[in-house]
C-alpha cells in the first residue's frame, strides 16, 4: 500500500516515514501542498497523509484542490494535526477527508491508525 | 449695679429731691407767714398803741379839766375813758413778742395805775409828766422794732420767690440729666447694638461693640458677642462643610470623568439620562432633548448577548434594575447606528432614596472590544505554542518509540537510558496538554460535545487507559457499577481524561498489592456519581483545600513518585463543573481516600432519575 506524507518537519517526516515503513506501507514523503499536487498524479498513491500546517500550501487548501480535481478526489485524505478540536476535525471531514490523527502522534500505533481510518471508509 | 438699680435709685433720688423740695418750701412759706403775722400783729399793737397814746392823753386832760373845774360829769368821761384804757391794757400785754416791750409797758401800767390811784388834789400831773415822754419813747422803740420786723418779712418774701423760681428750675435740670443718664446707660449702647447687629446681617463680622458694662446692657452686649461668635463659628462650618462638599464633589466628578468605564444615571421616573461621563459619551453619544428624537436615537442601537439574542435595553432596565436587581458583569454587545460592533460589560445597580425608593440606576459599562482581541491573542499564542512545543516532541517521542522497538539498543544501559527519555518526553507531552487544557478552560475557549454514553462504556474506556500502570504498579484495578444505572450527558474524552486522572492518582499513591476501585452510582438529582478509592496514606484534612488549585502537588512522601504537572485536579475540577457536576473528597489518613465526580444523566433518563 502506497502512501503519499507530506510534512514539512523534516524530523517528523523521518519518524513518519519510519514508523509507517515498520508497519508494512510503502511512503513517499514531500515537503508542502505543492509538491502533493505535483506527485500526486505520478506517484499514484492508495492514500495521502496531510500536516495541517505547512508552507507555500497548507493541508486544508491541499485536500480542497485534490477534492476538486477528479482524477484524485477518490483518494482517502488524512489529516496530521495538531488541532484535533472537534471544529478542525468536523471542517476536515466536510472537505472530505476520512480523518484525523492527533500530533504528535504514537510512532508506534501510526501505521495502525492509518490502517483502521482507511478500513472504516 | 443693674440698671433697675440704678433707675431705681435715680428716681429715689428725684423723689427724696422733690420731698426735701417742698419740705424747703413748706419751711419757707411757714417762716414767711410767720413774719407776716408778725408784722400784722405789730401793726395792730401799733394801732392799740396809739389809741392808748390818745387814751392816756385825753385821760390827762380829762384829770386836768376835773382838777382845774371839778366838774362831775366829767370825772364820769374820765373814767369812761379809763375804762376803755383798761380794755386795751388787757389785751395789748399778750400781743407783744419781746418781754422787753411788755416788760416796759407793764412799767408804764405800773405808773397809769399809779396815776389813777393818786387821790384829787395829789400830784397827778407830775406824775403824768413823767408817764407820757416814757411812753412816746415806748412808741418810738416799737416803731423801730417794727421797721425791723418788716425788713424780716422783705427778706422771707425774697427768700420766698426765689425759692419759689428755683424749684422748677432744680427740676428741669433734674430732668435733663436723668435723660442724659438714660440716654447714656440705655439707648446708646442699643443704638450700638442695632448698627452691629445691622453690619452682621451685610455680613460682615467685623464691628466694635461697647465695653460690656455690669448690668443688662452689658449682658445684652455679652450674649450679642457670644451670638456673633455661635454664628461666626456655625458660618465658618457651614463653609467648611460647603467647601468640603464641593472639593468631594469635584473629586467625584473628576473620577467619573477619568474611569476608562462608561458610566451613566438613569432617572426613574423619566427614563432619561441625567449624567453621563465622557467614557459613555464616546461609546454611545448623547441622547437628544426631544422626545421623539430620543426614541428614534434609542432605536437606532441594537443590543444583543453574546451569542446574538437581541436584548431591549430599557425593558432589561425597568424589569431588573429599577426593580431592585444588581446587574454584574453582563456581557453585551452594542451595535452602535456608526456601524461599530462593541462587545461591553455591563454593571448597573438601581439607586435609592433615603427613604427606599428606587429613585433612578447606575449603569457602568466598558468597551472589551480590547480584551477581546487580547483573548483571541491570547488563544492564538496558546495554539502556536501548541504547536510550536509538539513538532518537535513528536519527532523525540517517535525517534524513541522507534527506536526501542527495534531493539537497537542492544546494551541494556543504553535500553534503560532510552526508557528514562521516552517517560520524560512522554510526561512533557502530558504537561504541555495540561497547560493547554487549563489554558483552554481559563479562556472559556474549552468545546464540550456532551451527548449520551453508557456509564459502562466510560468505565471499560477509563480502566483500559490505566491498566498499563496498574499492572506496573501492582494494583489491582476493580470496577463497581450499580445496576441499572442510567447513561451520562458527556464529552466521551474528557469524562475519561476526568476518571483517568482521578485513577491515575488513586495509583500512584496506592501501596503495592492494594486495590483501587471505580464505582458508578445514582447521585440523586438526575446525577450519576463516579467514585475512585484508594487504599493509600490519605490526605491530611489541612491540605485537602490544596488539592484543587493550580500548581500544588503534595509531599512528595504522600506520592510513589511525583510525576504529575501539579495540574490534574484543577482540570477535573473545571471539566466536571463545566458540565454541571462537581468534585467531593473523602479521606481518612491511614485509609485511603475516595475521589468522588458527579456528571448528569443523559436526557430524558436524566428527567425520570430525578423524578424519582
Amino acid at each position: 500500500m502506497k502512501l503519499l506524507l507530506a510534512e514539512d518537519e523534516p524530523d517528523v517526516q523521518l519518524i513518519a516515514r519510519l514508523s509507517l515503513k515498520k508497519a508494512g506501507f510503502t511512503v513517499v514523503t514531500v515537503g508542502n501542498g505543492v509538491e502533493v499536487l505535483e506527485r500526486v498524479a505520478q506517484e499514484q498513491p492508495d492514500a495521502i497523509l496531510l500536516d495541517w500546517m505547512m508552507p507555500d500550501m497548507d493541508g486544508y487548501e491541499t485536500c480542497r484542490r485534490l477534492k476538486a480535481d477528479p482524477a484524485t478526489a477518490s483518494i482517502p485524505v488524512i489529516f496530521l494535526t495538531a488541532r484535533v478540536q472537534e471544529a478542525e476535525v468536523a471542517r476536515a471531514m466536510a472537505l472530505g477527508a476520512v480523518g484525523c490523527i492527533g500530533k504528535p502522534f504514537d510512532a508506534l500505533a501510526l501505521g495502525t491508525q492509518v490502517l483502521e481510518l482507511l478500513k472504516a471508509t | 449695679m443693674t440698671i433697675r438699680n440704678r433707675i431705681f435709685t435715680v428716681v429715689g433720688v428725684v423723689i427724696a429731691a422733690a420731698f426735701l423740695q417742698t419740705l424747703i418750701v413748706l419751711q419757707v412759706e411757714n417762716r414767711r407767714a410767720a413774719a407776716a403775722d408778725a408784722l400784722d400783729r405789730a401793726i395792730w399793737r401799733l394801732e392799740n398803741q396809739a389809741d392808748l397814746g390818745r387814751i392816756i392823753i385825753e385821760l390827762d386832760a380829762s384829770q386836768r379839766i376835773v382838777d382845774a373845774r371839778g366838774q362831775p360829769a366829767l370825772a364820769a368821761e374820765r373814767d369812761r375813758v379809763w375804762g376803755l384804757y383798761e380794755r386795751v391794757m388787757a389785751r395789748l400785754p399778750e400781743s407783744f413778742d419781746s418781754d422787753e416791750s411788755r416788760r416796759e409797758l407793764a412799767a408804764i401800767d405800773a405808773l397809769m395805775r399809779q396815776w389813777r390811784a393818786t387821790p384829787p388834789g395829789g400830784d397827778s400831773a407830775a406824775l403824768m409828766a413823767r408817764i407820757r415822754p416814757d411812753f412816746d419813747r415806748f412808741q418810738t422803740r416799737e416803731r423801730s422794732r417794727l421797721g425791723e420786723e418788716r425788713i424780716k418779712v422783705n427778706s422771707q418774701s425774697l427768700q420766698s420767690t426765689l425759692l419759689t423760681l428755683a424749684i422748677p428750675a432744680v427740676a428741669i435740670v433734674m430732668l435733663l440729666m436723668l435723660v442724659a443718664f438714660v440716654a447714656r446707660i440705655l439707648l446708646d449702647p442699643l443704638k450700638a447694638i442695632a448698627t452691629s447687629a445691622k453690619t452682621i446681617s451685610g455680613g460682615n463680622f467685623d464691628v466694635s461693640l461697647p465695653q460690656g458694662s455690669r448690668d443688662e446692657i452689658g449682658d445684652l452686649v455679652r450674649a450679642f458677642r457670644e451670638m456673633i461668635t455661635a454664628v461666626q463659628r456655625r458660618e465658618r462650618q457651614v463653609t467648611e462643610a460647603r467647601i468640603k462638599a464641593e472639593r468631594e464633589h469635584q473629586r467625584l466628578q473628576a473620577t467619573i470623568e477619568t474611569v476608562p468605564v462608561a458610566l451613566v444615571i438613569v432617572d426613574a421616573e423619566t427614563g432619561r439620562i441625567v449624567l453621563q461621563n465622557r467614557t459613555a459619551g464616546a461609546l454611545i453619544g448623547h441622547e437628544p432633548g426631544d422626545d421623539a428624537a430620543r426614541e428614534a436615537f434609542w432605536r437606532a442601537f441594537c443590543v444583543t448577548t453574546r451569542d446574538g439574542t437581541p436584548v431591549d435595553v430599557r425593558t432589561w432596565g425597568a424589569e431588573g434594575v429599577l426593580r431592585g436587581q444588581v446587574i454584574v458583569g453582563e456581557e453585551l454587545v452594542v451595535k452602535h447606528p456608526d456601524g461599530r460592533e462593541i462587545p461591553i460589560l455591563v454593571s448597573a445597580a438601581p439607586l435609592r432614596e433615603d427613604d427606599g425608593r428606587i429613585s433612578g440606576a447606575v449603569a457602568a459599562f466598558q468597551d472589551i472590544t480590547s480584551l477581546y482581541e487580547v483573548d483571541r491573542l491570547k488563544s492564538e499564542f496558546v495554539s502556536i505554542v501548541s504547536h510550536e512545543l509538539r513538532t518537535p516532541l513528536t519527532s523525540i517521542k517517535g525517534a524513541l518509540q522507534l527506536l526501542i522497538d527495534e531493539r537497537l539498543a542492544s546494551d541494556p544501559d543504553h535500553a534503560m537510558l532510552l526508557n528514562v527519555a521516552l517517560s520524560n518526553t512522554e510526561r512533557l507531552v502530558r504537561i504541555i496538554n495540561d497547560i493547554l487544557d487549563i489554558s483552554k478552560i481559563e479562556a472559556g475557549k474549552l468545546e464540550l460535545n456532551a451527548r449520551p454514553h453508557s456509564v459502562s462504556e466510560l468505565v471499560k474506556q477509563s480502566l483500559q487507559n490505566v491498566e498499563p500502570i496498574a499492572h506496573g504498579a501492582l494494583v489491582a484495578l476493580r470496577a463497581d457499577i450499580e445496576p441499572g444505572v442510567p447513561a451520562v450527558q458527556v464529552d466521551l474524552d474528557r469524562a475519561i481524561q476526568v476518571i483517568v486522572n482521578l485513577l491515575s492518582n488513586a495509583l500512584k499513591v496506592a501501596p503495592p498489592r492494594s486495590e483501587v476501585t471505580l464505582a458508578a452510582r445514582r447521585a440523586g438529582d438526575g446525577f450519576v456519581a463516579f467514585s475512585v478509592t484508594d487504599r493509600g496514606r490519605g490526605i491530611e484534612p489541612d491540605k485537602i483545600g490544596l488539592l484543587f488549585q493550580k500548581f500544588q502537588q503534595l509531599d512528595g512522601a504522600n506520592t510513589r513518585k511525583a510525576r504529575g504537572t501539579g495540574l490534574g485536579l484543577a482540570i477535573v475540577k473545571a471539566l466536571v463543573e463545566m458540565q454541571g457536576g462537581q468534585v467531593t473528597v473523602d479521606s481518612t489518613v491511614g485509609h485511603g481516600s475516595t475521589f468522588t465526580v458527579t456528571v448528569p444523566v443523559a436526557g430524558d433518563q436524566g428527567l425520570g432519575a430525578s423524578g424519582q
